[in-house]
């Protein structure tokens, strides 16, 4: 299994540690954590496909920025819809795999940062279930134009 | 420095927040919070309150999403407000123990 399939599950594993008693937040919060890295992993493995030398790629993969790829997300998510509705599906899957890019890195945030928050399971449901669909999208629309053009600004090249 | 129209326009963005109820069924309270997100950029916060039917976990995906679709295509966070939203959800048993202000 991949290593962003892997953070995914152990996402789930987390947030069902205890059950059905109260979770513990230190389990939620790794979930979170988990659930946001999984989608972070699953794109930059994706862009680093790209790069031609095989042995490169992970060095490739690290060049990533978290906030780079926020700003990237979100200017996505902000396009309008395509006037051609045989174009409007890709567009609206990009659309979900950026949005929920967006909304993870900020739970994930707050997730290991902000300790006044109180995470409920339903809340990390909710967040791994993002990161769900999201990959479900990506992996509808992976070979699109639209798709490899949201890998290549994820990279950061047009602020 | 222009502010998001969200932030420079509070009380027009409250008419349009409150225009948003009734909300669809599932919904047992809702709150927001205006804010910077952890990069800075403004943000609207939203801290839902399921039923708990709503909230089992064989549903919950398809609500959270039906919410989060019904609240952004009546206000555009992003295009009529310059905010970016962001969705907490909880069941009303789990804000019954754990009683955070925020949720109401």
């Amino acid at each position: 299994m991949a290593y962003h399939d892997d953070l995914i599950e152990q996402a789930i594993f987390l947030s069902q540690i205890n059950l059905p008693q109260e979770p513990k937040q230190v389990d939620l919060r790794r979930a979170v954590s988990a659930a946001y890295y999984g989608l972070f992993h699953l794109l930059t493995t994706e862009a680093a496909q790209n790069w031609k030398h095989a042995s490169q790629r992970d060095r490739f993969a690290r060049l990533f920025d978290h906030g780079r790829m926020k700003t990237c997300s979100s200017k996505f998510v902000s396009r309008p819809l395509p006037v051609n509705p045989a174009e409007v599906p890709v567009a609206e899957d990009m659309r979900l795999v950026a949005d929920s890019f967006v909304k993870l890195q900020q739970a994930r945030h707050t997730a290991d940062y902000d300790n006044s928050k109180v995470w409920s399971r339903t809340q990390v449901y909710e967040t791994i279930a993002l990161a769900e669909d999201a990959k479900a999208a990506w992996l509808r629309i992976r070979e699109e134009e639209l798709a490899q053009e949201y890998l290549l600004d994820l990279m950061g090249g047009r602020q | 420095m222009i502010l998001p129209r969200g932030v420079a326009q509070p009380t027009e963005l409250v008419k349009h927040l409150n225009a948003l109820a009734p909300f669809p069924p599932g919904v047992a309270n809702w709150r927001y919070t205006v804010d910077n997100d952890w990069s800075g950029d403004p943000a609207i916060f939203f801290w839902i309150t399921l039923s708990d039917e709503a909230a089992r976990p064989s549903v919950l995906s398809q609500n959270s999403r039906r919410l989060m679709d019904y609240i952004t295509l009546r206000l555009d966070p992003v295009g009529q407000w310059g905010l970016i939203p962001y969705f907490n959800f909880r069941s009303q048993s789990e804000q019954a123990t754990l009683r955070e202000e925020v949720f109401g």
